[in-house]
């Protein structure tokens, strides 16, 4: 009952974070790498994703759906909710169909 | 003898000597005696980052020598890259942090300390953000391994407003082979049978490998070099064909191009059907550019359009469209970049050897650490609203000067620059130095006392490329690279690192949580992901390292691959440029042309001047000390306008005065200058003589990417002295 109490919950305040999703992209950067990357590289135990691994609408779905781990367990488990919207954020903004103009340099 | 007054032939001379024991893979090697070393680094004369190997004797820099290793620059450092060495020695640089005490250019500055030059400028910033937030300052700067620091800062401050040089340079043909293939390519010249170079001069502009490798194409391997410039170039006089075209015309020859290519069946069917998108529409667009259109607009006759459009496909795959460095020319410039991107991918040279390459990568580490909040105003340029393609981190330089001019959307009052002189770079000298005038605060870094740091309020000097090591950085490319610039002298005077001004200015502001680490420490963390034992100590020891893999043609040629685009495919028709508004495909307007009586001022690049300050070197200014304009003998004549002849050259911003080179070498309907001359800050007493081109060209940007559009000034030219 818990765990689906907290999976209402991440659905529907990240289903209103994927409207108007107000995360911060450099952070979600870093939590992303600070976190879902501890698993989710080549050869670790997530296998390996990344921003390209999906479209920004899968991706919005994904935390619509917002769940993990082969849709074992709810996201708010893996981070805080301020710290998923920021991750979200970052995932959307360079996913494989993003716009995403090539600078030269950083 | 002082170190300033080393004459190039003493550096020789007894670089010489040990030239013979300089070997790759040298790191920091003192010799027995302690005396001579060697230090493998990178240079920074420009942004090309070649490998470099520094001899170090008697605690001097006695030469700089090429690395091969880098398989960039390869065997070769250019002429800045050899005289780079004088950036330490010039007695002219800036030794001290200054403070401003007379009036904004007045010249009165006293000396300060580190401490009291962060504390002051740190004081403005802070009080710039009391009131009127951090989106006050501007930040703004070039391209170099250090910038991440400055840039950051900006950042951690709070402010939306980091402009960066590409705005100025090369934004729009980024976004155009972005938008088209979701990436920026490199040209495989070392392979290309077929080459078309429009306004591009590498054969005079920019001396490195890769133009090596096209000489030796094109000379030894007789590729075929077709040159379009209205000016006979060095490429143009190596060239197979010159074709002086029209000047902004460039669009009209490529969609002509298109229409034969298509028209004849003489495209890559195959390849489009695989890789691309909106093709159909394309076919349909083009039957309007007909050669014999194009001929009206270009002035190249239709039957040589016809036999370039052919040869070019019958040479296909090996064949290319070079983009250029520099695509700041025209208000088109993005679609007619946008045109050469599609005229390449219908000839499928996408990914072949000889054609066009999607550069390969290396990986990195990074130093993580939680960043700031993100910045809460828009940003002054508006770019969301007027360039909404544009790279975000970049800016509209341009458009930002005019909005923070006009005080819109809100005040700045504030400008952070670090590497880059606003005052020769941006065009229209006059309204920078309003710009400069109504700020509040200017803090610049830097290794000379440039026009913009003579107007500063606080002058931080920064350790030169030489004395200094900078973050570890990934050259990507077809044959991809990681470059490590180290110290190999310690500062000659009391300048600092960027890091290290950064972090000063950092703790003053509370903000140095974002800068608790050390070059060191920063260096440690990119250099651990790359793929071989003890990355850090290699780098330190060869300066580079390269992929031991030759370049690899064809990975994206795989029917399931998806290119970064909104479709996944290479966008000939673009909805992702429709939904903002502008042409999808492109579509030709003509560009107004000079009146009776005026001349259209074509820019241009020498080898050893590629950037404004190059022109302080002394060792580059002993090739051309003086800048003269081009005019053909028909311009010229009927003002009375002689060889040597001294004129004044005015556009609608203002005029500048230097020599006149009366020259077959031109159209009739355009002048020429080079970038860099006519110095104002008394400190660059070397620099050469001549007018500065940013002093006449007016205010224009290209449509979709902001770039700056430096060939859209009309000049007129007036005789006011004889050569003396
Ligand atoms: S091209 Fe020349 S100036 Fe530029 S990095 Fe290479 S050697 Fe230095």
């Amino acid at each position: 009952m818990k765990l689906f109490t907290a999976f209402l919950t991440a659905a529907s305040i990240l289903g209103a974070a994927t409207a108007n999703p107000k995360g911060n992209d450099a952070k979600g950067r870093f939590y992303y790498k600070q976190t879902c990357k501890t698993c989710h590289t080549k050869g670790a135990k997530g296998g390996e994703v990344t921003p390209m691994s999906k479209t920004q609408a899968q991706w919005k779905l994904y935390f619509v759906k917002a769940k993990h781990n082969s849709g074992t367990e709810a996201l708010l488990k893996v981070m805080p909710e301020e710290q998923l919207r920021d991750v979200q954020t970052f995932l959307v903004n360079h996913a494989v169909d993003s716009p995403q103009p090539e600078t030269c340099g950083k | 003898m002082s170190e300033a007054t080393i004459p190039r032939r003493a550096f020789f001379h007894i670089a010489a000597a040990g030239a013979v024991a300089t070997q790759i893979g040298c790191g920091r090697r003192p010799n027995t005696a302690g005396q001579r070393y060697e230090v493998a680094t990178a240079c920074e004369s420009c942004p090309n980052k070649c490998s470099v190997i520094a001899v170090v004797e008697g605690g001097m820099i006695r030469k700089l020598n090429p690395n091969p290793r880098n398989p960039k620059s390869r065997g070769m450092l250019c002429a800045r890259g050899n005289a780079g060495i004088l950036q330490a020695y010039d007695p002219n640089r800036l030794k001290q942090p200054m403070i401003r005490e007379g009036k904004r250019g007045e010249g009165k500055w006293r000396n300060a300390s580190w401490e009291e030059a962060f504390d002051y400028a740190a004081g403005k910033l802070a009080a710039i953000k009391e009131k009127y937030g951090p989106q006050g300052v501007v930040w703004s700067s070039t391209e170099s391994f250090a910038e991440i620091f400055f840039k950051n800062l900006g950042l951690a401050y709070g402010t939306p407003n980091i402009v960066r040089h590409p705005t100025l340079c090369l934004a729009s043909v980024n976004l155009a082979y972005s938008m088209t293939f979701g990436t920026v390519p490199s040209f495989d010249l070392q392979n290309a049978n077929y080459v078309i170079m429009a306004g591009a001069n590498r054969f005079e502009s920019f001396i490195t490998p890769d133009t090596m490798d096209l000489i030796e194409s094109t000379m030894n391997r007789k590729a075929r070099l077709i040159c379009l410039d209205p000016r006979f170039t060095v490429t143009a006089a190596k060239a197979d064909t010159w074709f002086p075209i029209k000047p902004g015309t460039d669009m009209a020859f490529i969609l002509a191009m298109l229409h034969v290519i298509i028209g004849e069946g003489r495209y890559d069917k195959a390849f489009l059907d695989t890789y691309s998108t909106g093709f159909d529409k394309l076919q349909a667009h083009v039957i309007q550019y007909t050669p014999e259109w194009a001929e009206k607009q270009t002035e190249i006759p239709a039957s040589e359009i016809v036999r370039i459009a052919r040869e070019f496909s019958d040479a296909a795959p090996r064949a290319v469209f070079y983009a250029g460095r520099r695509s700041s020319w025209y208000q088109n410039d993005f679609q007619m970049r946008r045109a050469q991107a599609i005229l390449n991918a219908v000839v499928g040279n996408w990914d072949k050897q000889g054609g066009m390459v999607p550069n390969g990568k290396m990986p990195l580490g990074e130093l993580l650490f939680l960043p700031w909040d993100d910045p809460q105003a828009p940003r002054v340029d508006e770019l969301d609203k007027n360039f909404p393609l544009a790279a975000k981190g970049d800016g509209a330089y341009l458009k930002l000067r005019e909005n923070v001019l006009a005080g819109t959307p809100y005040p700045v009052k504030g400008w952070m620059i670090s590497k880059q002189d606003p005052f020769n770079a941006l065009p229209d000298q006059s309204k920078t130095l309003r710009m400069m005038e109504q700020m509040d605060f200017i803090g610049v870094i830097d290794i000379q006392m440039s026009d913009t740091a003579w107007y500063a309020d606080v002058v931080f000097p920064e350790s030169t490329y030489l004395e200094r090591t900078d973050p570890i950085e990934m050259l990507p490319g077809i044959w991809p690279a990681v470059v490590m610039r180290q110290q190999v002298i310690k500062p000659l005077h009391n300048t600092k690192p960027c890091l290290d001004i950064v972090q000063g200015l950092a703790k003053r502001l509370n903000l140095s949580q974002y800068f608790d680490y050390t070059i060191e420490q920063w260096n440690e963390a990119a250099a651990k992901e790359m793929p071989i034992e003890m990355p850090l100590e290699y780098l330190k020891k060869h300066g580079v390292y390269a992929s031991p893999d030759p370049p690899r043609y064809g990975a994206t040629l795989q029917p399931e691959h998806r290119f970064v685009t909104k479709s996944g495919k290479i966008e000939l028709f673009s909805e992702r440029l429709q939904e903002a508004g502008h042409d999808p495909l492109p579509v030709y307007h003509a560009p107004e042309q000079p009146p009776a009586g005026r001349f259209r001022l074509v820019l241009g690049r020498k080898a050893f001047f590629t950037h404004a300050n190059n022109t302080t070197n002394p060792w580059l200014l002993d090739f051309q000390k003086e800048n003269r304009l081009w005019m053909h003998p028909q311009s010229a004549k009927p003002t009375g306008i002689a060889d040597g002849d001294l004129v004044e050259v005015t556009s609608s911003v203002g005029s500048v005065r230097l020599r006149v080179k009366v020259a077959e070498e031109i159209r009739p309907d355009c002048v020429h200058m080079l970038h860099g001359f006519g110095k104002r800050s008394p400190w660059l007493k070397r620099a050469g003589e001549g007018g500065a081109d940013a002093a006449i060209l007016e205010t224009a940007w290209d449509r979709v990417s902001g770039n700056a559009a430096l060939h859209e000034t009309f000049v007129q030219v007036r005789k006011v002295g004889v050569p003396s």
